[in-house]
């Protein structure tokens, strides 16, 4: 049975390798896992299944935090009118209706979306959610100190200019909830992708009143599956059932473990170590990706069999400040693009099992990636005669000198030596300047305090489509004082009007297929050099079913064990 | 004699308020604006602002460094998202990264790293008198050159070299000792014990080997002291010799070096916690430095440098006592 | 840290020692050294350190022999589908690359622990020969002066002691910017070192300063300058000699726990404590890697002390034998 299932795998991965790398750009990215016994094996009902982690979530409150990690967490305790799609399903990165009962319906001008809300929907205290609930949850992101999570709620539905939240300024007049199963969004401009803004961690439901001040610090009320047992910070969290969660109200969500345990605080090296050991509960946990230095260790076929590849979601990448020279030519950034050695940044990244090169910005397994290099050469290993070519043309045939921000974190430390290695070939001189990891975001988003070139990545917000990636980096009229995203600051109108209609188009494939395309137009331009592309590599414990890893948010709502009794 | 103690006592105090102002304006200075930080990702000119009205960074230096002290000796209220948190004397400061009071987050942690302290503190204790006075019993032998060796190596070694090293060996390689983990003492003694004893091991060495220098050379030196001759001459049983006249003058200077030495480590453990991933002080220091956390980092700080400086006044104190030369301000 | 700062204390200044140091006039220089070369330990030690201190220096010329660069990138060296591995076994080591290569870069490892060594070396004698004027100049005031003077030092020297020297290093490296970070370090390290080579030459100085010699001195009229540099400065010259050559591990040491920590040196300057931390979560697959900066850094640490413990032992067998 497993053999047959493994080579079932086997034949599903070499199918999507051919279809990856014939740069099919289809309607959405196949789910690139091995089959290991992990992913294929249905789990069984109850145990606790663990989580081995090195750092603390970032907050309980789903207002508040906004990362892959805890984006994960929240879905095991809250659900909203939509979410994204099971991480085991033909197209993962799909927006489907939660606590809606189905994707929402715009008005004929796109100004006006109305949801309706399923029945005998209760929080983990018994208290029903209805559309006043969830109209409450979703009013919480305007409050200047509780909604520092995910920005799209407040940047898409209207709201009075001064209104600070329901705690400051009550009830927010642009939701409408006519009754108690019907909720009506007034947005500020026509927004096709409504449905993933709505699918965003914060737009959860509360009992009107409530997570005030610091009380969902410590707290939550949960409206999925799972609630707060109990969390010591920096420690443990520990997640019991939700009784008052229905399953038939629940289209995604399995919740087959009784619990969940989630050990904070160990040191990256020594989760590795305990994953592969597997002793005592480590066999009922999953982590995160593993690092370069455990691959060699995983070679034995059990180990082997094990392991599950999930592909990239995120882009790594030289961002070049086009307002400070000699970045503020063309030839300059395309010099450096073609004397990169992407291959010497993806050994630095931990070889071809954990990065693959980048030659585009949309990163493949987001929908609407394009398959294309602009800068084709040997290996993959960059072209430095063509690069002086251009320097020459810019007039600086004897090179030039830069200075690129890099974080302190090691793995960006080795890919940034990668780069100042290969562009030495072409004359250009590179100074890092390395910035602490708790400020880096900071700096390099203050275009006061920019140098002139850094290392960075980009994920998507969802992945259903480009429109959380391009805009955000390459729209010039959204270069802000602070929090910008757009290092390189470009402020080209053509691309400023592409944006704007693509942003615009209902008809999804076409939006695909036109963010593909803006894609080579911007890169002709060149205002980053795109790197590698992290793919990570898991592994589950030995009685952990169900794990179909992502590097952006894996679903743990489909994970069990598939022997509880061991557990 | 009281007045020698209040002075020393009030000099402490002294010493102690200005180390606070010194951290307190280094990090003033030195630290990049924690506003933006809590800001996040998506922050705005407005929002930042709003932060530091909240958090109490527009006021001048010397109001929010008097605010901080007097939250010290009173205690103070913080306004976390519009609602007031309270924080009871002494008040160690609210940690907005963490949204957790800066006391908590050290009290949760202290018992780890006082264990690590105390557990390493015994054994380097008796491996340094042991081995220490049997070096100085044999002195020139097989057993004391062997020490010597041992010493040596010990001191020499980065303890995070040896903690990686032990870590490699005991546990990947043999197998012999489990990962270490958080399991408490009446949970799982036996594991509890097995957890703490790479730590403990790592921290000691190299005090170890101080200490067992610093034992065979008092115990030489005491030895060869008069006092001692007399006894033995006397006829005095060797047993009698050694505990009554030999060990414990050997053994007074170590004493209050030890004092300095706990006082120190209780300040947490940073490089040894780090690399075993054990929650305690020294950890948190090292995460809340990585992440800028101020509040915490001035916490812990101000929380070593209190154990540092009353170490050295119970120690002084105790020199006194046993040292009648000191209280008179002679020759220390 | 590697020694604790009350090691320092007790090893440069255990009762008998130091008091036989001081007593007597310093002994005739070439019976010390003529004691030194017959102990094989004191000239090991030695040889390892100037070894160091050689590779240190012709670390370029190293560079040109081997034919790489402590930054060039060898990518053939590295197995890019096993994580960067490198190819070969213990670690890489072949004709090229002597003591092998880096994971992920491919960067030969002899010549970045050549490089390496200036950073120590430069940090540890920098540092040491810093703290060491500061504290006996600063120690020997308070000492033989006494009184307010005394006072405003001790205190100081209290003050810097009570701060927790590893964190506020740590702090304050991370928060100015990466240039000139070899300076940075020697500041940082001599501004928490210093008072504990004080508070030994203050106590010393206290002792010395009651003997007749310093006494006749007074009675003949001599200043206060010519006293502490003629009369008391010699006789603690012994001990100020084991205290620095006691310093010096310490510093290499810290040095490497901060680059270990990462506050050191910026990459890709290549520093004994970097590689190390670099090394940790390699040394499963590829000890090597961990292996030569480790005993690098630990050889070096132990040649300075065993160094410091025998000239200690020469100098108060010397004393005693004159």
């Amino acid at each position: 049975m497993t053999a047959r299932k493994r080579i079932t795998g086997i034949l599903a991965v070499g199918v999507t390798a051919v279809l990856l790398l014939s740069g099919c750009s289809g309607n959405g990215p196949e789910s690139a896992d091995q089959a290991s016994s992990s992913s294929a094996a249905t789990p069984k009902k109850g145990g606790t299944v663990y989580m081995l982690q090195n750092a603390d979530f970032s907050y309980l409150d789903p207002a508040r935090g906004w990362d892959g990690g805890v984006n994960a967490f929240y879905r095991l305790l809250y659900r909203g009118l939509t979410m994204q799609n099971a991480g085991d399903a033909k197209d993962p990165n799909a927006i489907v209706p939660d606590l809606a009962e189905s994707l929402g319906t715009p008005s004929d001008d796109g100004l006006t979306w109305t949801y309706k809300l399923k029945d005998d929907l209760k929080f983990d205290d018994g208290t029903p959610i209805t559309s006043a609930e969830v109209k409450f949850g979703i009013s919480r992101a305007w409050d200047p100190q509780i909604g520092i999570g995910s920005p799209y709620l407040k940047a898409v539905i209207d709201a009075p200019g001064d209104y600070q939240g329901p705690y400051v300024s009550g009830d927010i007049p642009t939701i409408e909830t006519p009754d108690a199963k019907t909720i009506v969004f007034h947005l500020k401009q026509p927004f096709p992708e409504f449905d993933n803004v709505l699918a965003q961690p914060n737009a959860v439901p509360f009992p009107k009143g409530s997570g005030g001040g610091d009380s969902f610090i410590k707290d939550v009320i949960a409206s999925g599956p799972y609630t707060l047992a109990s969390y010591t910070p920096g420690s443990v969290i520990k997640l019991e059932r939700n009784k008052y969660w229905d399953s038939k109200t629940d289209d995604v969500r399995k919740a087959y473990p009784d619990a969940w345990q989630v050990n904070l605080g160990i040191d990256p090296a020594t989760i590795d170590e305990r994953m592969i050991s597997g002793q005592g509960d480590d066999a009922d946990a999953i982590a995160g990706k593993i690092s370069a230095a455990t691959l060699p260790r995983l070679q034995t076929p059990q180990l082997k069999a094990r392991v599950i590849s999930a592909p990239a979601f995120c882009t790594t990448y030289l961002g070049m400040n086009t307002t400070k020279p000699p970045f503020d030519k063309v030839e300059t950034r395309q010099a450096v693009n073609w004397a990169l050695d992407r291959s010497a940044v993806q050994n630095a990244s931990g070889g071809t099992q954990l990065a693959d090169v980048a030659t585009t910005i949309i990163p493949p397994a987001v929908s609407g990636h394009a398959d294309f290099d602009l800068w084709k050469s040997k290996d993959g290993k960059g072209d430095p005669e063509k690069a002086k070519e251009l320097l020459a043309k810019a007039g600086l045939p004897d090179g030039f000198t830069f200075t690129m921000d890099i974080r302190s974190q090691p793995a960006m430390q080795a890919q940034a030596e990668a780069v100042q290695e290969s562009l030495k070939r072409a004359g250009i001189t590179v100074k890092l300047n390395v910035i602490d990891t708790s400020v880096y975001y900071e700096t390099i988003g203050t275009p006061a305090q920019q140098h002139d070139a850094a290392i960075t990545g980009w994920c998507p917000d969802w992945a259903s489509s480009a429109s959380t990636f391009i805009p955000p980096l390459f729209d010039g009229r959204k270069v802000t004082e602070k929090g910008n995203n757009n290092l390189s600051q470009l402020n080209d109108p053509a691309v400023n009007a592409r944006i704007d209609e693509i942003m615009t188009m209902t008809d999804t494939d076409a939006a695909k297929k036109a963010w593909g395309d803006l894609d080579k137009q911007i890169l002709e331009l060149s205002p980053i050099a795109p790197l590698v592309w992290e793919k990570g590599l898991f592994l589950p414990g030995t009685n952990i079913a169900g794990y179909h890893p992502s590097t952006n948010m894996t679903d743990l709502t489909i994970v069990g064990l598939k022997d509880p009794s061991k557990g | 004699m009281i007045r020698y103690i209040t002075g020393r006592v009030l000099g402490m105090v002294v010493v102690l308020f200005l180390v606070t102002l010194f951290t307190y304006a280094i990090f003033f200075l030195l630290s990049p604006d924690p506003a933006a930080q809590i800001c996040g990702k998506n922050c705005t000119p407005e929002l930042i602002d709003q932060i530091r009205t909240n958090l109490g960074l527009d006021q001048p230096f010397w109001t929010q460094f008097f605010t901080y002290v007097g939250g010290l000796f009173t205690g103070r209220t913080f306004m976390v998202a519009g609602a007031p948190v309270d924080c009871a004397a002494p008040c160690l400061g609210y940690s907005f990264q963490t949204s957790q009071l800066v006391g908590d987050m050290i009290v949760q942690r202290l018992p780890i790293s006082v264990t690590i302290a105390l557990g390493a503190a015994v054994l380097w204790v008796l491996a340094g008198l042991v081995t220490g006075v049997l070096s100085a019993a044999k002195e020139g032998a097989f057993v004391d050159r062997f020490f010597a060796g041992l010493t040596l190596t010990a001191m020499s070694i980065p303890n995070y070299v040896l903690a990686l090293v032990l870590q490699f060996v005991l546990v990947v390689a043999l197998g012999w000792l489990p990962f270490p983990q958080a399991v408490s003492f009446t949970d799982d003694p036996g594991r509890w014990f097995l957890n703490f004893l790479m730590p403990w091991v790592v921290l000691a060495a190299g005090y170890a080997a101080t200490y067992t220098r610093l034992t065979r050379a008092n115990v030489i030196e005491t030895l060869q002291e008069n006092f001692v001759r007399t006894a033995r001459a006397k006829g005095l049983a060797p047993a009698l010799v050694w505990r009554r006249h030999a060990l414990r003058p050997a053994l007074t200077p170590i004493v209050t070096i030890f004092g300095l030495d706990l006082a120190g480590l209780l300040g947490g453990a940073l490089i040894t916690e780090k690399v075993f991933g054990l929650n305690g002080v020294g950890k948190l220091t090292a995460d809340s430095i990585a992440a800028n956390d101020q509040p915490v980092i001035m916490a812990v700080t101000l929380l070593s440098a209190v154990f540092v400086i009353v170490g050295i006044l119970v120690v002084d104190l105790l020199y006194s006592v046993i040292d009648p030369r000191v209280r008179t301000g002679g020759a220390q | 840290m590697t020694l604790t700062s009350s090691s320092l204390e007790i090893e440069a200044a255990p009762g008998a020692d130091s008091e036989s140091l001081s007593e007597s006039a310093p002994t005739s220089g070439r019976r010390l050294v003529h004691a030194f070369v017959k102990d094989w330990a004191a000239v090991l030690s030695s040889a390892y350190i100037v070894l160091i201190i050689l590779m240190a220096l012709a670390a370029p010329l190293l560079a040109r022999i081997t034919g790489w660069g402590p930054y060039e990138f060898d990518q053939g060296a590295i197995d890019p589908n096993m994580g960067a591995i490198p190819i070969g076994p213990a670690g890489g080591i072949s004709a090229e690359h002597w003591f092998g290569v880096e994971p992920g870069s491919g960067r030969d490892i002899f010549v970045r622990i050549a490089y390496g060594a200036q950073v120590s070396m430069a940090v540890a004698l920098s540092a040491t020969v810093i703290t060491t004027v500061i504290g006996t100049v600063l120690g020997m005031l308070a000492g033989y002066f006494g009184g307010i003077i005394d006072t405003i030092i001790s205190r100081v020297m209290e003050f810097m002691m009570a701060f927790p020297a590893l964190i506020f290093m740590i702090a304050i490296l991370s928060a100015l910017p990466s240039d000139n970070r070899i300076v940075l370090l020697v500041v940082v390290i001599s501004l928490f070192g210093w008072p504990y080579l004080a508070r030994i030459v203050r106590g010393q100085t206290l002792s010395i300063k009651e003997r007749e010699f310093v006494e006749a001195a007074k009675a003949s009229g001599a200043g206060s300058a010519r006293i502490i540099f003629r009369e008391i400065l010699p006789n603690i010259t012994s001990t100020i000699l084991v205290m620095a050559a006691l310093a010096v591990p310490g510093y290499v040491g810290t040095e490497a726990g901060l680059s270990f920590l990462g506050v050191g040196v910026v990459p890709p300057t290549p520093s004994w404590g970097q590689m190390i931390a670099s090394a940790a979560p390699w040394y499963a697959v590829d000890p090597m890697y961990f292996v030569f900066p480790g005993a690098f850094l630990f050889l070096l640490v132990l040649s300075f002390v065993t160094l410091g413990d025998r000239v200690r032992a020469i100098l108060v067998s010397g004393e005693t034998r004159a």
